[in-house]
């Protein structure tokens, strides 16, 4: 009998029976136990279909409630997560977008994590979506996503200011991990829209659906509602922020035909309320267009804006850094007040160079004796030289920090720039040099190392208007939710306190008044209906023709608005900024246009121009 | 009419395991076949598979009275008409998922590769019978492995690479306790091996297809790999309790293919979880080691090699199964015994049962 024979071969296949099952029960264990969870993950990624509604983002209006930027609708098109797709069928959808095939695997791939649709394109087409729905059966796991368009109704208008939105990049994801950001989110990538971008993003909704294996809808597992973001209420005039772009853009033009600057493309205005700081317009030259980001820039447009050596994406008003020419004899005159380097009634005689160090005015004029006001009105050179070497170089930098330069101003927008305070410390930091008195001539007058931003100029007159209260810029009055409920109300900050006594402020604005009346560097503003002061700065440039500075602020006893036009490569501010600033008042104080048309009357012809000084 | 001294000699625990498995797979087919969603034809799976389990639970008690010694009698003529029957599948059957196995007769699909496992191995016991003391050189083996080869073959030109495997399995169980050399049988496993490169030859492409996602799902995940992703993401999802009978997601919302033939044991694991896969694991476990039992108390060598040979048949297609649903074993379209929809494949388990049943109660020659 082979069972008594052979009994261990029965035992051992027993064992071999025995051995089967419990691997299988380890291999069930693993599957059921061990890996259950990752599993059940799976399994609910197979049947639970998310189709996100977006959150519509917040809107811009201007300070009389004007919206600016906004939102329209617009539907994208995603994949879903976690499925596997197969090569035709990615062919084929690839071919419909016209979206390289390369990419949308590579989205597929980054995306791969995501528990969220997989976006493949933005705002498409109404007639593309109803191809896509014809085709649903042959394109499993494609989702046409609602999703609002990011709307700058005025195209250019405040591009600088407001920013615009793109496309979460790797980087930017990275960095949010935590904020629920997924791949093909819109985020905000400049300006406002990249400050505030956790509070204009709102809260995407969507629906939770079950499927079955051919995407039927099983059942409806419910819809949240999105959020939409809150609404930024800017303290930005619409009107204002126009009429000053039209007025930079005519200027330049002109300047470029007519003036003698050909290279004048690059600009930046900036209007403040000296009251408060608050930013009434900022223009920055050339511009972008930011709806051409909000669905995808192409190669070409991107090319274009990159390759253009004015740098349209710059925001030149708060990161554009320029030597503050004459603008800075404001600094060194109340600096030399103050320490009581000099009396008001004091003159100094202006020989055409100075005694030390042979440095004069820029056309080498001499201007003779000149008192405080006479030598700010005209801009004379040797006296602020004398200032500057009366002063020394560290009571220069002392009192020019006390007015902002060199640090950031703290204004709502991301990039800004610091600028620069010329000082022995940095000059021994970067160039391992000893101070030379002919630096700190060319510092008292706002050359050499010095550089500041438009901003920082705009934010030092704005002091001088006010009597002395240095304000911090900012952008946005109140953030208001879709509801209507105020969420963050902006006051106005004080940076701090002019350290001069009142007297010197004033003798100081009495001058700037000078500056445009006859006789000062500004007086084809002379007839300008509203008395205002002001100064002209020339800013040297090694790389081209020198910038143009004008700064002025208005009604000149009772300070409404604070204009500061800088003109890159547009020579002498008198010719290249005063007629910007002219029409910005204009339009500030509803008057109506100067005569002839356009900036073309406020600039006098070359020959009749009123002597130059910087 | 048993009488009351069959009734007492028969083996209970291997007929409670096998309601217990037809039980299961009633409930099992029910939920694979949706018959919880309305449908007109939705309990057509339930009776059909029902009704094979009634009729051959009668066939089972009928044929106890009759003794399975006789059969050895009979191995030779069932041995030809297993061969008409194959060669009837090449010529009049009709195929389904890229193979040719059914032949239709009246009502029924026939699958003959099923029912050729079980003539296996009843012819095969019949002439191991014989030849048991003369399984030590390769001659000895050569008339054995021509008499298997021939079936191997038809069956693997279906092609039905699964039940050809099945014969392997079943051959070598019985060789095994019939007293192969062992020197000898580890000879022929090596050079099995060393042949393995030779044989991918011979496999069609979906076969090697098939054996390619096993190695790596991923390769394919929407075609071949498909199949073994989706189930062990259902068996993997039921975790400890199982999602509930009806519940299965994979299942019910058609994710998991071929839910109530070949991947049923994926549903019980979605649905019934880890404590219902060991459930009825043991069960198997239960029916094997009996049937085991049977084998080494069968009254002669016949008998014992039948048992033996249904073993190998069971362990092996438990094995091939579950490990394929789970992910270890490759994709070769085998179906769990009792629990898997088929009449076919049921039939002849069910038979299997009643022989092991016939040769339990035929174990003391004063029986009878």
């Amino acid at each position: 009998m082979l069972s008594k024979k052979f009994t261990y071969r029965f035992e051992i296949l027993g064992l071999l029976v025995i051995a089967v099952f419990l691997a299988l029960g380890t291999r069930l264990f693993y599957l059921q136990i061990v890996a259950g969870e990752h599993y059940k993950g799976l399994a609910d990624g197979n049947r639970i279909r998310l189709t996100p509604i977006m959150a519509p983002r917040g809107i811009f209006y201007d300070k009389k409630g004007v919206a600016l930027v906004t939102n329209r609708p617009g539907f994208a098109v995603s994949l879903q997560p976690s499925l596997a797709y197969s090569d035709g069928m990615l062919s084929q959808l690839a071919a419909m977008l016209g979206v390289p095939k390369q990419e949308i695997l590579l989205r597929l791939e980054r995306g791969k994590d995501s528990v969220e649709p997989i976006r493949i394109k933005a705002d498409i087409s109404p007639a593309m979506v109803t191809r896509i729905e014809e085709r649903r059966h042959e394109l499993p796991g494609v989702v046409i996503e609602i999703q609002p368009v990011r709307a700058y109704n005025y195209n250019e208008l405040a591009a600088h200011v407001f920013g615009y939105v793109g496309e979460i990049n790797e980087r930017e994801l990275a960095e949010a991990k935590d904020k629920n950001y997924r791949a093909g989110t819109l985020i905000g990538k400049m300006g406002l829209e990249k400050l505030y971008d956790q509070q204009l993003r709102g809260v995407d909704g969507g629906d939770r659906v079950e499927v079955d294996v051919a995407g039927r809808i099983v059942h409806d597992l419910g819809r949240r509602e999105p959020i939409p973001g809150n609404n930024l209420m800017l303290t930005i005039d619409y009107e204002l922020q126009v009429a000053t772009e039209k007025a930079v853009d005519e200027h330049l033009a002109y300047i470029r035909a007519a003036g003698g600057s050909p290279n004048a493309y690059g600009a930046s205005v900036v209007a403040l309320d000296p009251r408060n700081g608050a930013v009434l317009a900022m223009v920055s030259r050339p511009a972008y267009n930011p709806n051409l980001f909000a669905t995808g820039i192409s190669v070409s447009e991107w090319k274009k804006i990159n390759d253009n050596p004015y740098h349209p994406m710059d925001n030149k008003a708060i990161g554009g850094e320029y030597p503050p020419g004459s603008t800075f004899k404001i600094v060194t005159g109340l600096a030399a007040l103050e320490t009581g380097k000099v009396t008001p009634e004091e003159k100094i005689f202006d020989s055409g160079t100075h005694w030390l160090v042979p440095k004069g005015n820029a056309d080498g004029e001499a201007l003779g004796w000149l008192n405080f006001y006479d030598a700010l009105a005209k801009s004379d050179n040797v006296y602020f030289y004398e200032m500057g070497n009366r002063l020394g170089i560290d009571l220069l930098e002392q009192y020019a920090r006390e007015f902002g330069f060199g640090a950031l101003t703290g204004i709502n927008l991301p990039d800004e720039a610091e600028g620069l305070v010329a000082s022995r410390k940095y000059k021994e930091k970067v160039y391992q040099e000893d101070w030379y008195l002919a630096e700190t001539f060319d510092a008292a007058i706002g050359q050499g190392f010095q550089l500041a931003t438009p901003l920082q100029v705009a934010v030092m007159m704005s002091s001088i208007a006010n009597g002395g209260i240095r304000y911090q810029p900012y952008l946005i009055d109140r953030i208001v939710s879709d509801q209507g409920k105020e969420i963050q109300v902006f006051k106005p900050r004080e940076l701090g306190r002019l350290p001069f006594k009142a007297d010197y402020i004033k003798l100081v604005q009495q001058s700037l008044r000078g500056v445009a009346l006859e006789g000062g560097t500004a007086a084809q503003l002379a007839k300008f209906p509203i008395p205002l002061a002001g100064k002209t700065g020339t800013a040297e440039n090694s790389h081209g023709k020198d910038h143009g500075w004008f700064v002025c602020y208005a009604p000149f006893d009772n300070p409404e608005i604070v204009v500061v036009v800088m003109v890159e490569q547009g020579g002498y501010g008198t010719t290249a900024a005063v007629p910007i600033a002219q029409k910005v008042l204009e339009t500030a104080f509803h008057i109506g246009p100067s005569s002839a048309p356009g900036a073309k009357s406020a600039v006098p012809a070359p020959a009749a121009a009123p002597k130059k000084y910087n | 009419m048993l009488t009351n001294r069959l009734l007492r000699s028969l083996d209970y625990t291997l007929i409670g395991a096998t309601l217990l498995l037809l039980a299961i797979s009633l409930v099992m087919i029910g939920s694979a076949t949706h018959i919880n969603t309305a449908s007109e034809d939705r309990y057509w799976y339930l009776q059909r598979q029902g009704l094979f389990a009634l009729l051959n639970i009668v066939v089972l008690v009928v044929s106890l009275y009759w003794d399975y010694q006789q059969l050895a009698r009979m191995a030779k003529g069932l041995y030809v008409v297993n061969l008409i029957l194959l060669l009837a599948v090449m010529f009049v059957g009709h195929s389904a998922l890229g193979a040719q196995r059914w032949i239709q007769i009246g009502p029924v699909s026939l699958q003959p590769s099923e029912f050729s496992k079980l003539i296996m191995i009843i012819s095969l016991a019949q002439m191991l019978d014989e030849r048991k003391d003369r399984l030590q050189t390769w001659r000895d083996l050569v008339p054995i492995f021509a008499y298997v080869g021939v079936p191997f073959l038809l069956v693997m030109k279906q092609p039905d690479l699964g039940t050809s495997l099945v014969f392997l399995a079943i051959l070598f169980g019985m060789l095994y306790v019939a007293g192969i050399n062992q020197r000898l049988l580890f000879s022929i496993f090596g050079a099995g091996v060393a042949a393995m490169p030779l044989f991918w030859h011979v496999l069609k492409d979906y076969q090697k297809q098939r054996l390619t996602v096993f190695i790596d799902p991923g390769a394919d995940p929407l075609g071949s790999g498909y199949h073994i992703i989706q189930s062990k993401i259902a068996i993997g999802s039921g975790m400890l309790t199982g999602k509930g009978l009806f519940e299965g997601t994979q299942s019910q919302l058609k994710f998991l293919p071929e839910n109530h033939t070949d991947f049923i044991f994926a549903v019980i694991g979605e649905e019934l979880g880890f404590i219902g896969c060991l459930l009825v694991l043991t069960v198997f476990f239960v029916l094997i080691y009996r049937s085991l039992q049977i084998a080494l108390g069968a009254r002669d060598d016949f008998g014992c090699l039948l048992a033996a040979g249904i073993v190998s048949m069971l362990t092996f297609h438990v094995l091939v199964n579950v490990g394929m649903t789970a992910g270890i074993m490759p994709v070769t379209g085998i179906p769990l015994p009792f629990i898997s929809y088929g009449v076919s494949s049921l039939t002849t388990n069910m038979l299997s049962i009643a022989l092991l049943l016939n040769i339990y109660v035929r174990r003391q020659k004063l029986f009878f």
